[in-house]
C-alpha cells in the first residue's frame, strides 16, 4: 500500500498542505493545487491512519483535524473581524464565511478516509460538522451580537430612505441560518426576536408621530406603503419565516392601537368617506382591516349605521308624503311609494357595488348589508307589506308608457330591483302577486314589451329558482300564441264569411296552467254574444281540439250606447255589456229581474249595478237615488247622460284579490314542504327529527321561510298518509314507507 | 295430589278450572309460582305449548247465542247480552281487553273469526270460565308493555271503519276510561285543551305519542323539549298549560 509513513513526517506534509491551503484563501501569491498534491495529503492520511499502520492514530487525526481549523480561525479570521464595525464587519464576516467554507471542504476532501471509516465505527461528529462547530463557537458566539446590531442598523436606515446592500444583508442572515444546519433556531433567538422588537419601537414612535398629524386616509396610506415596504424587505433578504411575524407587528403597532381613533374620526373616518363615496380610501381601509376583528366589526357598524340612517331618511320622507293623501286612498300604493322603493333600490345597488369594489367576493361588508335591508324588506310600510310595494314597483316599471326611458334604464331597474328582491322571505308571494299583475299587463295589453318581462323573469329565475318563474314564462309565451291564434281565426273568418257572427271578436287563449285560477261562473250571455263564442267554438275546437272554458270576468266590451242624439263608445266589461243590453229590451228593472235574467250572485250584480249607477258615470239611473245598492231598487237607462269624450272607460268594479293571493300561497307552500319531506325521506331513509326539520328549511330558504310548526303539521299529514312513521323505540326518528 | 298439602290441592283445582289445563300442568305452573294463582296464570298463558283444547262444539254454542240473527257477527245486542252473562258493565275497561285479545277491529262487534278465535287462544270455552278469566284480564292492565299495546290497540278499534282519525268525543272516553286505570292527572286539562282549542278528530301520531308523553314528562314539564319530535298539538297542549297557569314551568 505504499511506505509506511512516519508520523511526524506525515504530519508535516498535512501542516504544509493547509498553510498553502491557507495562503490560497487569503489571496497570497501561492500556486493553485495540482492534483498530485491533493493526492498525496489524502495519501498520507491515509497512510497514517489506514489498519496497516503498526499503531492506529485516527483520533489524533480527527484531533488534529479540528486543531488546523481552529487555528486558522484564530489566526486569520478573527483578527480581521474583531478590527472592523458596522458595514465593514459585515463584509469581512461574509467573504470570511466563505472562505471558511472552502476551508472545510477540502480539508474533508483530505481527510476523507477518517470521515468514511473511523468516524462512524466511533459514532463521532462528522467532518463538517466538527467545521462548522469550530466557526460557530470561535466567531460566531462572540461577534452575534454585533453583527445583530449593524444588520438592525441597516435596516433602519433602509427604513428612514436610504439604499442599502440588499446582497450583503441576504448573505449575512444566510449565515445566521447555516450556522445552525439549515434550521431557524440561532436565526430566530439570536436576530430575528430582536429585529421584531426594534420594529414594534421603531413604528411605534412613527404612529404616534403620524396619528397626531394625519387624516385617516393618509395615515392609511402610509400605513399601507410602511406594510409594502416590509415586506419588500422580508422577500428581499430576511427569512421567509420572518414575513408574517414582522408584518404583524406593523400591524400591531400601526393599526390595532389606532383602530377606533382612525375608524371613527369626525372628520376623515369611515362614515365620513362613505358620505363622499371615497371608493379608494374606502377599499384601503377595508383591506388594511381586513384582519383586525375589531376593526371589520367596526366598520360593519358604520356602514350599517350609515344604511340605516339613509333608509330611515328616506322612509321619513315617504311617511310624510303619505300622510297629505286622501283618506280613501290611505290604503293605496301611490307615488310616494314608488318613489320609496326606487330610492331603495338604488340605495342597495349603491353600497353593494361598493362592496364589491372593495372586496370582490365574499365581502364582509355583505352581511351588515343584509341585515339592514332585511329589516326594510320584511316589514310594511303604510298599510302595504313591503312585497306589495315591489311587486307594484315592478309593475310601474313594466307597464306601458310608465317610463319613457331607455331599454338600458329599464333593464338596469330590473337588475336592481331583483337585487333587493334577495332579501325578501316570502319570496313566493312576491311571485304570486307579480303573476296576478303580469297576468294583467298582459291581458289587458298593458306590458312595454315582452323582452323587459322576460329579462325580468330570467333574473328572478336566477335569484329564486325555476320553480317560482316557469308559469310565468309560459304566460308569456302563450300571449304570442294567442296572437297567432287569433290572427287564424280572422283568416278563418274571411274564407267563411257565414260563420261570422256579426260583432267583432278576439280571443286571447290561455294555457289553463301556467296562469292564475280566474273563476268562470257561466251566466247568462247576451244573444249577440253566444253567436261570438260559437262562432270561435266551431273554429278552435276543429282546429286544435281542445276544451275552452270561457273566463268572462276578464272580457272587455266596446259598445256603442246612445244618449239622446249623441253616441257614446262605452268600454266596459263583459259583464257590465250583460246588464246594460238588458235595457235594450225594457226600459226599466228591478234587481231581482236582473238578478234572474243573468244567472249571477248576489254579490256580483250588486257590484256590477255599483259600477254603472253610483259611480263617475252613471250610465243608469238608479230608484232610490242612494249610494249603495239594495235588492228593491230599480234601474232605468240613463239617456240625459252626458259627457264631452266620445269614447269614456267605465271602471270594472273593484276586487279585492289580497286575501286570495295570501291564500294560494299558504297552500302552495304546503305543498312545497310536502315535497321537500318526501324527498328528504327518499334520500336518507331514517333520519332524526331536528335534522329533517334543518333540511327541510335548507330545501326550502330560497322561495320562503318555512315556519317550523307548519312543518311539523305536515311531517304528521304525511305520517297519517303513511309516507313516514315513526321508529318503536325512539319516536325521535322517521323511518321512509317506500 | 296427594302429596300436596289442602291448600295447595284447592289451588290446583281451582287453576285447572279456570285455565282448563291437566293437573300436572297446573301443579307445574303453581310450583314454579311459588303457588301464588296470579303468576301461575302468567306463566301457563306465556307458554304456548301448555295450550288448553278448548271444545268447539261448546265455542259454536256460544257464538250462536251471541251472534245477530241476520248477519253473521255478533252485534251490540249481543254484546250487551254477552256482558250480562259476565255480570260486567259493558262500558267497563274490561272489554276492551277481551276485545284486544280478540283483535277485534271495531268496538261494538266481534265477528266469528274475532270470536272463537279469541276464546280459543284465551282456553275459554265456557261461561264460567270466561267469568273466571276477567280478573286475569284486569290485571293486564297493570303491565307496562300490555297496557300500551292495549292502548295503541283501542284507537283502531274505537274509530270509525274507514276512518283514518279517531272521532273528538270518542277519543276524550276513551282517554278518560284508560287513565283511569294509568292514573295521569293531566287527562282532564288534555281533554278540555282539545275541546277548547282543537275541536277536530284526532290522528293515530298523536294517540300514541300522548301516552309517551303521559309516561315520561313530568308534571312540572321540566323535562319537555319543545324542539323535540312531539307532535304540534302536544307542543300547543304545553303552551295552554303554561299560558292558563296551571304549571309554572321551571325557568332554566
Amino acid at each position: 500500500m505504499g511506505k509506511i509513513v512516519d508520523l511526524e513526517e506525515g504530519l508535516e506534509l498535512v501542516q504544509k498542505g493547509i498553510t498553502k491551503l491557507t495562503n490560497i484563501l487569503e489571496g497570497r501569491a501561492e500556486p493553485s493545487f495540482i492534483t498530485d498534491e491533493c493526492m498525496m495529503l489524502y495519501t498520507t492520511i491515509f497512510n497514517i491512519a489506514s489498519r496497516n499502520h503498526p499503531q492506529d492514530h485516527s483520533q489524533l487525526l480527527y484531533d488534529k483535524y479540528r486543531e488546523l481549523l481552529e487555528e486558522y480561525l484564530t489566526s486569520e479570521a478573527l483578527p480581521a473581524l474583531s478590527e472592523k464595525h458596522d458595514e465593514v464587519m459585515l463584509l469581512e464576516l461574509v467573504h470570511r464565511w466563505k472562505n471558511y467554507k472552502v476551508m472545510v471542504r477540502w480539508l474533508t476532501h483530505f481527510f476523507f478516509y477518517i470521515n468514511r471509516y473511523y468516524i462512524p465505527r466511533r459514532s463521532l461528529t462528522p467532518l463538517a460538522e466538527v467545521g462548522l462547530n469550530c466557526f460557530r463557537q470561535l466567531v460566531y458566539q462572540v461577534l452575534k451580537d454585533k453583527v445583530r446590531d449593524a444588520v438592525i442598523s441597516l435596516i433602519n436606515r433602509e427604513r428612514d430612505g436610504e439604499q442599502v446592500d440588499k446582497t450583503l444583508l441576504k448573505n449575512v442572515l444566510n449565515i445566521f441560518v447555516e450556522i445552525g444546519s439549515g434550521k431557524t433556531h440561532y436565526y430566530e433567538t439570536d436576530f430575528e426576536a430582536h429585529m421584531l422588537r426594534e420594529t414594534s419601537t421603531y413604528y411605534s414612535q412613527k404612529a404616534s408621530i403620524w396619528i397626531v398629524e394625519d387624516s385617516c386616509p393618509d395615515y392609511m396610506f402610509k400605513a399601507e406603503e410602511c406594510l409594502k415596504r416590509e415586506k419588500d424587505r422580508a422577500l428581499h433578504y430576511l427569512h421567509e419565516i420572518s414575513e408574517p411575524k414582522l408584518l404583524q407587528k406593523v400591524e400591531d403597532e400601526l393599526l390595532s392601537p389606532y383602530t377606533n381613533q382612525l375608524l371613527e374620526n369626525e372628520t376623515s373616518g369611515c362614515h365620513v368617506l362613505i358620505r363622499d363615496n371615497k371608493v379608494d380610501d374606502l377599499s384601503r381601509m377595508c383591506r388594511l382591516f381586513y384582519k383586525i376583528a375589531s376593526g371589520m366589526n367596526l366598520i360593519s357598524e358604520i356602514i350599517k349605521q350609515q344604511v340605516t340612517a339613509e333608509l330611515t331618511v328616506l322612509m321619513k320622507q315617504a311617511e310624510d308624503a303619505a300622510s297629505n293623501k286622501k283618506p280613501e286612498k290611505k290604503d293605496e300604493i301611490g307615488l310616494q311609494e314608488l318613489v320609496l322603493v326606487r330610492s331603495v333600490i338604488e340605495l342597495n345597488a349603491k353600497y353593494l357595488a361598493f362592496s364589491n369594489d372593495c372586496f370582490q367576493n365574499n365581502s364582509p361588508l355583505r352581511k351588515p348589508l343584509k341585515e339592514v335591508f332585511e329589516v326594510f324588506c320584511n316589514k310594511g310600510f303604510s298599510g302595504n307589506s313591503c312585497v306589495e310595494l315591489l311587486a307594484t314597483f315592478c309593475d310601474h316599471t313594466l307597464k306601458k308608457g310608465a317610463t319613457k326611458n331607455s331599454s338600458e334604464a329599464v333593464e338596469d331597474t330590473i337588475e336592481k330591483t331583483v337585487k333587493l328582491l334577495a332579501y325578501v322571505n316570502d319570496k313566493d308571494l312576491f311571485a304570486e302577486i307579480h303573476r296576478k299583475k303580469l297576468a294583467r299587463r298582459l291581458l289587458f295589453n298593458r306590458s312595454a314589451h315582452d323582452d323587459y318581462e322576460r329579462s325580468m323573469l330570467k333574473k328572478l329565475e336566477q335569484q329564486f329558482g325555476w320553480q317560482v318563474t316557469w308559469k310565468m314564462e309560459g304566460m308569456v309565451t302563450d300571449m304570442t300564441l294567442a296572437r297567432e291564434i287569433q290572427s287564424s281565426f280572422e283568416e278563418y273568418l274571411k274564407s267563411n264569411r257565414q260563420e261570422n257572427p256579426g260583432t267583432d271578436l278576439s280571443v286571447t287563449v290561455l294555457t289553463t296552467r301556467f296562469w292564475p285560477g280566474y273563476k268562470s261562473h257561466d251566466f247568462n250571455l247576451p244573444s249577440e254574444l253566444i253567436k261570438c263564442v260559437q262562432a270561435f267554438k266551431i273554429f278552435y275546437e276543429t282546429t286544435y281540439r281542445r276544451k275552452l272554458t270561457w273566463l268572462y270576468s276578464l272580457g272587455s266590451c266596446n259598445i256603442n250606447a246612445k244618449f239622446g242624439e249623441r253616441t257614446i263608445e262605452l268600454i266596459v266589461t263583459t259583464h257590465q255589456a250583460a246588464v246594460l243590453m238588458l235595457f235594450n229590451s225594457a226600459d226599466r228593472l228591478g234587481y231581482s229581474e236582473i238578478k234572474s235574467q243573468l244567472a249571477m250572485t248576489d254579490d256580483e250584480v250588486t257590484r256590477l249595478l255599483h259600477s254603472l249607477s253610483c259611480a263617475r258615470y252613471k250610465i243608469l239611473n238608479k230608484e232610490p237615488n242612494s249610494q249603495s245598492i239594495s235588492r228593491t231598487d230599480y234601474f232605468e237607462f240613463n239617456s240625459e247622460f252626458t259627457e264631452a269624450m266620445k269614447r269614456i272607460k267605465i271602471p270594472p268594479p273593484p276586487v279585492d284579490e289580497r286575501n286570495k293571493v295570501i291564500q294560494d300561497v299558504d297552500k302552495g307552500r304546503e305543498y312545497a314542504i310536502d315535497a321537500a319531506i318526501v324527498r328528504i325521506m327518499k334520500n336518507r331513509k331514517v333520519i332524526v327529527y331536528q335534522q329533517l326539520v334543518v333540511e327541510c328549511m335548507e330545501h326550502l330558504n330560497h322561495v320562503f321561510k318555512p315556519d317550523i310548526k307548519a312543518i311539523k303539521k305536515r311531517i304528521e299529514a304525511l305520517i297519517t298518509r303513511e309516507y313516514l312513521e315513526r321508529d318503536q323505540k325512539n319516536p325521535s326518528i322517521f323511518r321512509y314507507l317506500a | 295430589m296427594h302429596k300436596l298439602g289442602r291448600g295447595h290441592r284447592d289451588k290446583v283445582q281451582q287453576f285447572m278450572a279456570i285455565t282448563g289445563s291437566s293437573e300436572k300442568a297446573a301443579v307445574q305452573a303453581l310450583k314454579a309460582s311459588d303457588w301464588h294463582l296470579e303468576g301461575a296464570f302468567d306463566i301457563f298463558y306465556s307458554q304456548p305449548h301448555i295450550r288448553t283444547v278448548t271444545d268447539s262444539r261448546h265455542l259454536e254454542e256460544l257464538y250462536n247465542r251471541y251472534k245477530d240473527p241476520y248477519v253473521d257477527m255478533i252485534l251490540v245486542d249481543g254484546i250487551t247480552l254477552l256482558c250480562n252473562d259476565l255480570q260486567v258493565d259493558p262500558q267497563d275497561i274490561v272489554m276492551l281487553v277481551v276485545s284486544w285479545h280478540m283483535k277485534a277491529a271495531t268496538m261494538c262487534e266481534f265477528s266469528r273469526q274475532e270470536f272463537i278465535g279469541g276464546l280459543q287462544y284465551l282456553g275459554i270455552d265456557t261461561i264460567e270460565k270466561f267469568r273466571d278469566k276477567l280478573s286475569y284480564m284486569r290485571s293486564e292492565l297493570k303491565d307496562e308493555q300490555k297496557f300500551r299495546e292495549i292502548y295503541n290497540f283501542a284507537f283502531g278499534w274505537a274509530k270509525e271503519k274507514g276512518q283514518k282519525s279517531l272521532a273528538l268525543d270518542t277519543a276524550i272516553g276513551m282517554w278518560q276510561l284508560l287513565f283511569a286505570e294509568r292514573h295521569w292527572p293531566l287527562v282532564d286539562h288534555w281533554c278540555q285543551f282539545l275541546q277548547v282549542r282543537h275541536n277536530k278528530a284526532i290522528s293515530r301520531d298523536t294517540w300514541s305519542q300522548l301516552l309517551e308523553f303521559a309516561k315520561t314528562v313530568d308534571l312540572q314539564l321540566s323535562n319537555y323539549d319543545e324542539e323535540g319530535a312531539w307532535p304540534y298539538l302536544i307542543d300547543e297542549f304545553v303552551e295552554y298549560l303554561t299560558e292558563n297557569g296551571i304549571v309554572q314551568r321551571p325557568q332554566n
